[in-house]
């Protein structure tokens, strides 16, 4: 089991992991400053891109076998099948292909903003104590959740909040990698299928919004009478 | 040092046309050749100069003060040495606040004409710079965090000495993305201005210079040359300090220089990528990527507060 000691530079694996976890937050960060679904998609392909790597580098500095496993499964359902899927949706339900939000963006950039830094004091006391190869990825990993669970509050439409949650998922996923260094495998494959089938239930979800109302904005939902 | 301020003078055209090139050929053009903004220059200086009977000494005076403040702020960015030529006349506050005055000038010339379109150029510039300025210091102070100094020599040497390898990713990845984004904007590249429009619903810096003529205008284009350099400088020096000098050793200065060159040119390319890729933003939109951009700068500060602190 190699050390973080690899390549000759002490703290070289802790660094190259915070680097991509903030790659993650960056996306993050990009996704709420986004106004065109189909660019939500394909950034939220690109954050899962930026966990696969943390994925790898995490199994590479810690010798861990099964989250290589884990960063092909991301690779495979978070970056091609899922995109692929809320493609096919927004194509589908051929509407406005505009964000809606509940929060307009600068002030939803600021809430995230309040939020990471919520995230980063509320996990600073554990970070003290915790693995020196992921100190930082922790914080930043309750950072993306809190950050996906505000994209679902803030915007309307079925298909970002499924990109909120899938992001919430990728928040979790870090935090398990970096905290723990992985989930055993059996718990990461039943993650990857409820995830899977969490983007084709929003899938059908979606087109049933566009039959019952011609739109796909939830808030609709709420004018259902029995 | 003179040899600092005489590659500045000279490199910066190239940077303009190095942009444009790229550009003309993700657009399957040939492009001018790179050296145009040079007889560009040489054309507008010896021009005649038109000046409107409406204006006041300040129309005059401003591409000398615009010229004068940016070449003095390029001065004080570590180049191919880690000790700057004007080292001892302040830190980055002092570049910051030379690039305003310059600004500050070229609004109240805009104005000064009494032409609708510099006046409109004039209040758009002041929205864009005043989100922009923010950005910039925070982003900065991030990165002078770090390194225990405002003085921008200090910064780059300190990060230099340690091999290139920045201490702290996660801070400086987000003060670099800011300081990305506000080089966009303080340089009126595509998402927030166009620097080839002259269609006068959207020009902002075209706007504000659209009366000037002759030599006068052959400052300000250089200006902006100098200050599109000081700020590519500025993001490879202080975020990938590799290869520069830490001691003026002759044969290690020449290899900075080049290693200098080489990482200006590269983010000049990924400048004219950019601009191919990405729509001008509507005026009102340009608040959310600057908002995004102070967001990000002010992260990067509390990052190091909360990890550091």
């Amino acid at each position: 089991m190699p050390s973080s000691s690899v390549l000759g530079h002490p703290d070289l694996g802790s660094q190259l992991i915070n680097l991509c976890s903030m790659l993650l937050l960056l996306t993050a960060f990009a996704i709420v400053a986004q106004r065109r679904l189909s660019a939500c998609v394909d950034l939220f392909a690109l954050q899962s891109v930026f966990l696969a790597v943390t994925a790898v580098l995490v199994a590479w500095f810690t010798g861990s076998l099964h989250i290589y496993v884990a960063a092909l499964l991301t690779v495979v359902i978070k970056t091609v099948a899922i995109p692929i899927i809320l493609k096919k949706v927004i194509e589908r339900v051929n509407v406005k292909r505009e964000v809606e939000f509940v929060v307009n963006i600068p002030p939803s950039l600021l809430i995230c903003g309040a939020l990471v830094i919520l995230a980063f004091s509320v996990t600073e006391p554990i970070s003290k104590l915790g693995f020196l190869l992921t100190r930082d990825s922790l914080a930043i990993a309750l950072a993306i959740v809190l950050i996906g669970f505000f994209t679902m509050i803030a915007r309307k439409k079925a298909v970002t909040q499924i990109v909120g949650f899938l992001m919430m998922e990728n928040g979790l996923f870090l935090g398990a990698t970096a905290s723990a260094y992985g989930m055993p495998l059996i718990v990461e494959l039943g993650v990857f299928f409820d995830v899977l089938v969490a983007g084709l239930i929003v899938g059908v979800y979606a087109h049933r919004l566009q039959d019952t109302f011609d739109s796909v904005d939830t808030t609709k939902l709420t004018g259902l009478k029995e | 040092m003179t040899a600092q301020a005489a590659l500045i003078l000279l490199v910066s055209p190239f940077i303009v046309g190095l942009i444009r090139k790229v550009k003309a050929r993700l657009q399957s053009r040939r492009g001018a050749s790179l050296f145009q903004p040079y007889a560009d220059l040489l054309k507008l200086l010896r021009k005649e100069t038109v000046i409107s009977s409406n204006a006041s000494w300040l129309f005059t005076a401003t591409p000398y003060v615009l010229f004068a403040s940016t070449f003095a702020a390029s001065l004080l960015v570590p180049l191919f040495l880690s000790r700057v030529p004007l080292n001892f006349a302040g830190d980055v506050i002092t570049v910051v606040s030379l690039l305003t005055l310059g600004t500050f000038f070229l609004m109240l010339a805009g104005l000064d004409t009494g032409s609708a379109f510099g006046g409109m150029g004039s209040s758009r510039e002041a929205i864009v710079f005043s989100l922009t300025e923010p950005a910039t210091i925070l982003a900065i102070f991030a990165v002078g965090l770090t390194a225990g100094s405002t003085n921008l020599s200090t910064i780059v040497h300190d990060t230099a000495v340690t091999q290139g390898f920045v201490r702290d990713p996660p801070p400086h990845l987000m003060a670099l993305a800011a300081l990305f984004i506000v080089t966009l904007a303080e340089t009126g590249r595509v998402p927030v201005d166009n620097p080839a429009t002259h269609l006068e619903l959207t020009m902002i810096h075209e706007a504000m210079i659209l009366e000037y003529s002759g030599r006068y205008l052959a400052l300000i284009e250089w200006a902006s040359a100098i200050k599109l350099l000081l700020f590519l400088t500025l993001l490879s020096n202080v975020f990938a300090p590799w290869g520069i000098a830490t001691e003026a050793d002759p044969a290690r200065m020449a290899l900075a220089t080049g290693a200098w060159a080489l990482k200006v040119s590269a983010l000049a390319a990924v400048i004219g990528v950019v601009e191919s890729m990405f729509a001008k933003l509507r005026l009102f939109r340009v608040t959310d990527l600057l908002g995004a951009a102070f967001i990000l700068s002010l992260l990067a500060l509390v990052f190091f507060y909360i990890l550091r602190g």
